[in-house]
């Protein structure tokens, strides 16, 4: 019975991890009368021990990846990350700049990417309303009894309980 | 029967309340605003989630802030002495304010820091509106007193000062220094999650109904007059509360002292001498 009622309270916390402010007034505008974001049960707390929504703007600086990391692990579970703009999701404008990590999912995974230099309002509201969805699914499955190894399986000459075999020397493409 | 049943449900109604009032601000802005069950929504939600305990003090302070509010609300709906409860509520406050002072967050140090404050300024006038009704109605008794007439008119200047005291209580500007979400976050709520938030979130909504309850005290025995001030009183909270900004938290203090022990002291002083 109460399972319909949870994806009816999202609570937002929303960083501005180095934007340029363009994406932060987006969503401004989004909470704000014309688009009314409130009507879907959502609040801006601004404190991450009551959020479930993490709206990031912003190619994540070097300054702010720690907070990122800090507020992101605040958040009870289950929680959901939207990356909001091109800059959050990519980089953007911003890629390959000195003081700049491009996009917020090298540090902590992202649910929805929302892209858009400057993503208008319309986009936010979709974003955050797919992110429910998400959201309510993580909820279904932190109720879900898993094991975390299961039976042993050989794939490719190794035998292993884990799901994804851990191989060790294999070369990393991204180093 | 009927008693124990609103006891019972005190929290709900006040959820209620609490929900219609989010309709009515939306409105007000012209826009939709959440659905009428909204907090309740909230509510399954918190139970959900995970919570984090920072240290069991504080948590367990929360939860008596809680059931300390709800004991005062059901002791008002009794009938009981308006003092006692007056003292209960002073107690719940001040539960709030240790479990803000037990944490090490700033935020919430603020917070209870304000807290206090603001106690400082409306528990007078809540005392002075005790005394006022005790000589009108030689009680101190909220059965007598709801048997009697109404005594709007001759605490008329007490009810003015009672109005400055709501917005306080119910965190809404230009009184909620206290709470200041922007500001510091919430103030002493700041490191509650989850289920423990739950009792916070829902004891600010039997703050809704203590408010009021107290309120209806004005009109005594006349259930038509009671009504119309909670509506009057209702829309006129919400109206403000869009129009104005937050104020600093020592002119709260300022301005609160001040117009209440003035109107306060004023009909008091009228009544021993009418
Ligand atoms: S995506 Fe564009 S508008 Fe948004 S923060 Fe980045 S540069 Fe600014």
């Amino acid at each position: 019975m109460y399972e319909k009622y949870r994806k009816k309270s999202p609570w937002i916390l929303h960083y501005n991890a180095g934007s340029c402010n363009g994406c932060d007034i987006e969503i401004l505008a989004a909470l704000a009368p014309k688009y009314d974001l409130e009507r879907f049960g959502v609040i801006n707390t601004g404190n991450p021990k009551q959020s479930d929504i993490f709206l990031i703007t912003g190619p994540v600086t070097l300054r702010s990846r720690e907070r990122i990391v800090e507020l992101y692990t605040q958040i009870p579970e289950p929680k959901v990350v939207v990356a909001v703009g091109s800059c959050s999701c990519t980089g953007g404008v911003f890629r390959d700049m000195y003081n700049v990590e491009d996009g917020v999912d090298r540090y902590i995974p992202v649910d929805v990417y929302i892209p858009g230099c400057a993503v208008s309002p319309e986009l936010i509201i979709d974003g955050v309303v797919k992110g429910l969805d998400i959201l309510e699914q993580k909820t279904k499955e932190m109720e879900k009894p898993f094991k975390l190894f299961q039976e042993a399986t050989t794939k490719d000459g190794i035998t292993s309980r884990r799901e994804t075999p851990l191989r060790v020397g294999e070369d990393n493409e991204k180093n | 029967m009927i008693e124990m049943l609103l006891i019972l449900f005190a929290p709900l109604i006040g959820g209620l309340l609490y929900g219609f009032e989010r309709i009515v601000r939306a409105r007000m802005q012209n826009r939709q605003g959440p659905p009428l069950l909204q907090p309740f929504y909230d509510m399954y939600k918190l139970i959900d989630k995970q919570a984090f305990i920072v240290n069991p003090y504080h948590s367990i302070l929360g939860i008596m802030h809680f059931v300390t509010l709800w004991i005062v609300v059901a002791f008002i709906i009794l009938g009981q002495n308006l003092l006692y409860v007056i003292f209960l509520h002073l107690l719940s406050t001040i539960f709030i304010i240790l479990a803000g002072f037990s944490v090490k967050s700033i935020y919430s140090h603020i917070g209870a820091n304000r807290e206090l404050l603001a106690m400082l300024a409306y528990e007078p006038i809540l005392i002075m509106m005790a005394v006022g009704f005790f000589m009108l109605n030689g009680s101190f008794d909220i059965s007598i007193i709801r048997e009697k007439e109404a005594s709007l008119f001759p605490l008329f200047l007490l009810f003015l000062a009672y109005l400055t005291v709501i917005p306080i209580k119910l965190k809404k500007s230009p009184f909620d220094a206290t709470e200041a979400h922007q500001e510091i976050v919430g103030g002493v709520e700041i490191e509650f999650s989850g289920v423990f938030f739950e009792f916070l979130y829902m004891a600010k909504w039997l703050e809704y109904i203590f408010v009021y309850l107290l309120l209806f005290l004005f009109a005594g025995n006349n259930i038509l007059l009671a009504t119309a001030l909670f509506l009057i009183v209702f829309l006129l909270l919400n109206l403000i509360d869009n129009a104005t900004a937050r104020i600093k938290m020592n002119h709260l203090i300022k301005i609160v002292l001040g117009v209440g022990i003035t109107l306060g002291m004023c009909n008091l002083l009228g009544l021993s001498y009418v």
